[in-house]
């Protein structure tokens, strides 16, 4: 009851007066709902059954001046409608709303080793080789230096990035629509966008697009449309993006102008959303899937591509979170399925959901209890469920995973495996547990292998005739959008990533190699447009992209076409003709072509025990799996320089036919038993066995032909 | 008759436990090296128990060795004079290259009080105070990796440790295949062996010296060494 009374207190305390009416009968909905909920629970509680949830109470939907959807037929704002009780600030001050944008700090990022030329850490500033584009700095003062406008940007990852601040704010903190958010100059990257046809930076219209509020429905309605948000962000109507989310809820539907209508029957006499129709929910698996990677309880057929795009952790690390086994799979074709009879992830089979390790890091039911600063295990005053559901913290618990830095002051804030599982309990196979421990992640012998596909590289630096990058996929026998495509899957590579003290453990990655072009003489990869500058003559709706003659003569086959299965820089020449053209059509001064080798973590996709690699020799033979020389991509050029993680590295053998991943430089603080070898250590041991032999050799023969002792 | 043995039964059963452990140690040691090529044991990680298992065995019986030669004054056989390093040592070497394809008496007959040759005294200086106690301290520190992780890690960790033990194993293999081999050196092939497992007596090893001394003078004076004088 003290927590019921504390929820109500705060519901009081936050909410706003002139919504009284309405307020007053949620606010009597939400305690009936509790008290209803809670004399239930003490009822199951009484016979030995978990508690049933407690439901969010019925709410209305309100406009952005705070007026009931019913009445004003104005699109949703989650500002006024979640924000009356919630902390709407507070929680859009988090990663999942900013990807950055609040971390758009120099100093920063040099701290964490981050290249100059990114404005952030996050996708809202960072360069990523997939897309091969970037944030327009903040400031820009010549063309040449825009890249990605904000509305272009949202345009474009916005139906992930979920709208709030990055949507909301532009890029000096000023929202959009009101009086005092005025671009600084015609380039000014939060009001302008790059013109496809013309190339030229024109205006954005704010007025017309509207801002996209956080999307609170994308992650806590069931049965959120990210189609549909994906479409409406597509289109720049940004206003109407979280309607569009509630398509398939019943809620709304869209009119012929494009608009959304609402739905009277959803509704109550009392103007709220039935609870039932809108079910706003904890984020259920299938909310994360959306954006995050292919997850689900029991799937046997797998669709990781969705709306036009691959499901992120799928696309990057060939990742599936599903409890159904493998075996079961009726599409994709698996290879070799029939073996597997286990879960595609252990601990989807075991019934764990994206927000047992990715919580909300103030949330009493599950917060790490810990301040090192302060050596407190415990703070009951922040532990306050009250506190908790007025500013639910949605920097939501995570890890480390390379190369993903957004949020960079908060990594390893999710429960380690080690904090559910005492695996020094277990592994009695295993000698020398804790050595193995601190040198291997457990991903590392728990993700043995990825049994799908995923990105093998993103080639922006050379054009395919759709004016964008040659992409390709390792894993699989076929095209990603074939059902008859084998799917083999793959060994993952091997990398050292710090761990949360920092010290470096070895884990397993998928690898996604870059070609791409960068700009020496401003410190920053070219971007796209500058590319196409250079590779095609021109673009118009009729033709597409035209190749200019000498790209064709230089990469086209017989019939003069570029094919992508063919085309590469094979020659010096080749290399020489696209820079020339990038100085001369782009006005880059000084390109150089480089290989980017990114490492994409791995963390789903766990086996249990009897899948996990347990053979010694599999790590510590010669030919150890850590060592798995992962390939690369076979268009890659020679004598082109190689860069990991920001610095040039040489982590890829280009000797073969097939470029692979050659990981012992990094590796090389790490002395793997069985495999690693000290050369000068094995010459001189090896040549005093041999001394020692030869000697007795010799010496024994001499004493045979020459008589005295025998 | 002095029958005193060459060695007695402690010395023996200190020299055969230590082989054995020695030799296993080489063995479980390369099968850990090199798991691929030499997987003798079925499992590496049966091989780690068992390498440690061997190393601790090691340890207790140079410890107990070290007990009996303080204990029973045996210890002066292991201790090098100066001179045992220069005029000894190359008086020992020169035989061994030179002096051995002619016949010639060993210049320096082990008895029971002079068990060890110069050279013999001089190996045996460095590979009971360095190598020995290095290869201990080494594999110590590994074993105790678990253990002692902090210091485990302050030496070096693996990357030092491990391949410094790899090296001094080497040496100690190098070290048995010489000293095998120079067992073959004694009056007969396997005559030294056989001292090494029955004791030996100290009197055949002073006939043995006798009688070669006396071959060698009467080949230098051209005179045949029938008829000669037999042993005192």
């Amino acid at each position: 009851m003290r927590i019921i009374r504390r929820f109500e207190r705060a519901y009081r305390e936050s909410r706003p007066p002139r919504e009284a009416v309405s307020r007053a009968a949620a606010g009597g909905v939400i305690l009936a709902a509790l008290l209803s909920a809670a004399s239930a629970g003490v009822a199951a509680a009484a016979q030995g059954a978990p508690p049933p949830r407690l439901a969010h109470p019925a709410i209305p939907l309100l406009d952005a001046k705070g007026e009931n959807v019913l009445r004003s037929g104005g699109p949703i704002s989650t500002r006024k409608t979640c924000g009356g009780c919630h902390d709407y600030d507070f929680i859009t001050d988090s990663f999942h709303f900013q990807q950055g944008k609040n971390e758009m700090s120099p100093d920063l990022l040099r701290q964490h080793g981050i290249a100059p030329f990114n404005s952030s850490p996050g996708m809202f500033g960072k360069f990523s080789i997939i897309p091969n584009r970037q944030l327009t700095h903040a400031g820009v003062q010549d063309v040449a230096d825009c890249d990605m406008s904000q509305p272009e940007w949202l345009t474009k990852c916005g139906v992930c990035h979920t709208g709030g601040g990055i949507n909301e704010f532009d890029l000096k903190g000023r929202r959009f629509g009101t009086p005092e958010a005025r671009p600084d100059g015609p380039l000014d990257p939060s009001y302008t966008i790059r013109d496809r046809e013309s190339g030229k930076v024109v205006p954005w219209d704010w007025e017309k697009s509207g801002v996209a509020e956080g999307d609170c429905f994308l992650c806590h309605v069931p049965k959120a449309s990210r189609g549909a948000r994906r479409e409406a962000m597509t289109a720049g109507d940004f206003r109407w993006a979280n309607n569009a989310t509630l398509s398939e809820s019943g809620i709304v539907e869209k009119t012929a102008e494009g608009t959304y209508r609402y739905r009277r029957e959803a509704f109550n006499p009392d103007g709220t959303v039935k609870p039932e129709v809108l079910a706003l929910s904890d984020p259920t698996l299938e909310n994360c899937a959306q954006c995050h990677g292919f997850t689900a309880r029991k799937a046997t057929i797998i669709q990781p591509i969705q709306h036009a795009d691959i499901m992120r952790g799928t696309e990057k690390a060939g990742w599936i979170y599903n409890g159904a086994k493998i075996s079961e799979t009726v599409s994709p074709h698996i290879a070799g399925k029939e073996k597997m009879d286990y879960p595609w992830d252990v601990h989807a089979a075991k019934g764990l959901v994206c927000i047992d390790c990715h919580f909300s890091p103030n949330n009493p039911g599950r917060r790490i209890q810990e301040d090192p600063a302060k050596h407190l295990k415990y703070r009951p005053t922040e532990a306050d469920p009250a506190v908790y559901l007025k500013r639910p913290d949605h920097n939501f618990a995570r890890g480390n995973i390379p190369p993903e830095t957004v949020n960079v002051t908060r990594h390893y804030t999710m429960r380690g495996c080690g904090e559910c599982h005492d695996a020094g309990k277990t592994h009695d196979f295993l000698p020398y547990k804790s050595v193995h421990f601190r040198a291997l992640a457990c991903q590392t012998c728990h993700i043995p292998e990825v049994h799908f596909w995923a990105y093998r590289s993103d080639e922006w630096g050379l054009l395919m005739d759709t004016g964008t990058s040659r992409i390709t996929f390792r894993g699989i026998r076929g095209d990603i959008v074939d059902p008859d495509s084998e799917v083999t899957g793959f060994r993952p590579a091997y990398v050292p990533t710090p761990a949360k003290d920092g010290h470096l453990e070895i884990r397993p990655t998928n690898l996604i190699t870059g070609l791409y072009w960068f700009d020496r003489a401003k410190g920053r990869p070219v971007f796209t447009w500058q590319v196409q500058k250079a590779f095609f003559d021109h673009w118009s709706e009729e033709e597409g992209w035209v190749y200019r003659d000498e790209i064709v003569k230089a990469f086209g086959d017989a019939d003069g076409i570029v094919d992508p299965a063919t085309a590469r820089y094979d020659t010096p020449e080749k290399v020489a003709l696209v820079r020339s053209f990038l100085q001369k059509y782009a006005g880059i001064s000084d390109p150089e072509l480089r290989i980017d080798v990114v490492p994409w973590a791995m963390s789903h996709s766990t086996v249990p025990k009897e899948q996990a690699v347990k053979e010694c020799t599999a790590c510590h033979a010669r030919k150890s799996l850590l060592h798995n020389p992962l390939d690369l991509d076979d268009h890659l050029p020679r004598g082109v320089p190689v860069y990991y993680m920001g610095k040039e590295r040489p982590v890829a053998d280009l000797s073969g036919k097939v470029p692979v991943f050659d990981n012992r430089v990094l590796l090389s603080s790490f002395y793997i038993l069985g495999n690693s070898r000290v050369l000068w250590i094995e010459w001189l041991g090896w040549i005093s066995v041999a001394g020692a032999l030869l000697f007795a050799l010799v010496h024994g023969t001499l004493r045979m032909v020459l008589g005295g002792r025998p | 008759m002095n029958r005193e043995p060459l060695y007695t039964l402690h010395e023996r059963i200190w020299h055969w436990l230590q082989a054995a452990a020695m030799i296993l140690l080489l063995l479980t040691g390369f099968a850990l090296h090199y798991p691929d090529r030499f997987p003798l044991f079925g499992s590496m990680a049966r091989a780690v128990h068992l390498h440690s298992f061997l190393g601790f065995a090691l340890l207790v019986n140079a410890f107990l060795g070290l007990f009996y030669h303080l204990t029973a004054e045996k210890y002066h056989h292991f201790l090098p004079r100066l001179d045992d390093f220069t005029g000894g040592a190359v008086k020992q070497a020169r035989f061994y290259l030179y002096g051995i394809f002619r016949g010639e008496p060993h210049p320096f007959e082990t008895d029971p009080r002079k068990k060890l040759n110069p050279l013999q005294k001089v190996t045996y200086l460095m590979l009971l105070n360095v190598l020995l106690p290095l290869q201990i301290a080494t594999g110590l520190l590994l074993w105790g990796a678990n253990r002692w992780q902090d210091l485990f890690e302050k030496v070096g960790g693996l990357r030092v440790l491990a391949p410094l033990h790899t090296l001094l194993a080497f040496f100690f293999l190098s070290f048995l295949i010489g000293h095998i081999y120079l067992s073959t050196t004694g009056k007969t092939p396997l005559h030294l062996l056989k001292a090494m497992v029955t004791g030996g007596a100290a009197e055949e090893e002073e006939v043995s010296h006798y009688e070669t001394t006396k071959k060698a003078i009467c080949v230098a004076e051209g005179d045949s060494p029938e008829g000669a004088a037999t042993a005192p």
